[in-house]
């Protein structure tokens, strides 16, 4: 490969990767690792397990790179749903202890993890977080339920005591709108 | 469940969200309907960006060299374990026999214990991969269920004595493609009987449209034909053919088109 592996495209890179290529799939996770294990870990609240999960999703990346399709989304979209879906597999295997951990504490378990690893406060977190602060607060806390602590609308319905169909009306128009905010900016994002 | 009810669903199936029962439902639902695929798609793309909603943290070094060390081993699995090296001078530190003797009895311990560890890992990860399989074959299953419906749901239409036809010719583009739309106006079915279409190249499909005089195309159907150019196309046909004026099929790329941007292959006179 001629070019420097910052400026080659996530898509090439995943071609690269289901051929074999191990530098392809280092340059990824140079790429990615800071997104994705802040991901794994704010779904896991356990450094060690994150890391374990994040080394999982990688494995999992490496073996299956041939199944993602680049007409069906980004490749940013593909390796976070790995990232995600594996961090929500092993925080069910450990039990729901992470479930006791309500949204609204998040804040301050996020403290003590900054001082354990490096905090690195990205541009394109800011515009995440200030387009979910634009929507209704029981969208948002409906959409972070789902996404961090992998609940189903019938656990999330559960969980506030609000009907069934409320929540699925606040999901559904939740992520509708994040789309629109988001979507003029989303060259920029990933 | 009809289309609309399903396009409800997508937003909760992007954040995986759905109970198991809905979901598998809607699975079958996406494989059949590309615009729904289409929307679920962006939705994905959304919800991926929630991501960002975490602190980025940089995880230990040892993460990175653990993965690049594993990918070496990988497609081989199980065969050897990591030999641990003993020391040169053992012998000439520990000369009684039976001392040495426990070294080496609690080096066979350690290795045995990884041999076992990594053992262990490797079922985990094939039970991961036949679940995952088992998965994929009951989604495949329940599309397979919904073909054979849609089939039966054509014959029927095909022998109803109220069905009207509506022939298309082949245009210029593929002289030899011919096709026949059979409707019922009562039970609003609509099924599509294409014939001597080529084969469309690889991440392209055809696409129906209706065209309604004097505005835009409405997008249909995409589908792709067998081996013998012949492809049924039944679902998401127009619920009011009386309002199009015409029916066309174009190429476009693979998940379909919101305006037709390929050439058009088959077409009906205006009606």
């Amino acid at each position: 490969m001629q070019a420097e592996p910052s400026q080659i495209a996530d898509n090439d890179l995943l071609q690269a990767v289901s051929r074999g290529d191990e530098s392809a799939l280092a340059a990824l996770y140079d790429r990615y690792r800071l997104i994705l294990f802040g991901l794994i870990l704010r779904i896991l609240h356990d450094r060690h397990e994150a890391e374990d999960v994040l080394q999982e999703a990688f494995l999992q990346v490496w073996r299956r790179a041939n199944d993602f399709d680049p007409a069906r989304g980004r490749a940013f979209t593909w390796l976070v749903t790995i990232a995600r879906s594996r961090a929500l597999d092993r925080l069910r295997m450990l039990g729901s202890r992470s479930r006791f951990i309500d949204a609204d504490e998040h804040a301050g378990s996020n403290e003590v993890l900054d001082t354990v690893g490096e905090l690195v406060r990205s541009e394109a977190g800011e515009i995440v977080r200030r387009a979910l602060r634009e929507l209704p607060d029981e969208q948002r806390r409906t959409l972070l339920l789902a996404y961090f602590e992998g609940l189903t609308q019938a656990e999330i319905a559960e969980r506030l005591g609000h009907p069934l169909g409320t929540v699925k009306t606040r999901m559904r128009s939740g992520l509708i709108k994040l789309r629109e905010l988001l979507r003029d900016r989303s060259r920029d994002l990933a | 469940m009809e289309h609309r009810e399903y396009q409800e669903l997508l937003a909760s199936h992007a954040l995986d969200a759905l109970d198991a029962r809905d979901a598998q439902a809607l699975r079958a639902h996406l494989a059949t309907c590309a615009e729904c695929r289409n929307e679920f798609d962006e939705l994905s793309d959304a919800a991926a960006l929630l991501a960002h909603e975490a602190e980025p943290l940089a995880p230990s070094d040892d993460v990175r060299r653990r993965i690049m060390r594993d990918i070496r081993s990988l497609p081989r699995s199980a065969d050897e374990a990591p030999i641990m090296p003993l020391s040169q001078g053992l012998s000439a530190a520990w000369p009684n026999v039976w001392r040495l003797a426990a070294v080496f009895a609690f080096v066979a311990l350690l290795l045995g214990i990884i041999v076992l560890w990594r053992r262990d890992t490797v079922s985990r990860r094939q039970i991961a991969e036949l679940a995952r399989q088992l998965d994929q074959q009951q989604s495949q299953l329940q599309v397979e269920r919904h073909n054979l419906a849609q089939q039966a749901e054509a014959v029927a239409l095909l022998n109803s004595p109220d069905a009207k036809r509506i022939s298309l010719a082949g245009t210029p583009t593929a002289q030899l493609a011919r096709a026949t739309f059979v409707y019922d106006e009562k039970s609003r079915n609509g099924v599509l009987l294409i014939e001597g279409l080529p084969d469309a190249p690889a991440n392209k499909a055809y696409e129906v449209w209706f065209i309604p005089k004097g505005l835009a195309p409405i997008p249909g159907r995409t589908f792709t034909v067998n081996a013998n150019g012949r492809a049924l196309v039944s679902h998401g046909m127009p619920v009011a053919p009386g309002s199009s004026s015409v029916i066309a099929i174009t190429l476009e790329p693979k998940n379909g088109s919101t305006a037709p941007t390929g050439p058009i292959y088959l077409a009906s006179p205006a009606l």
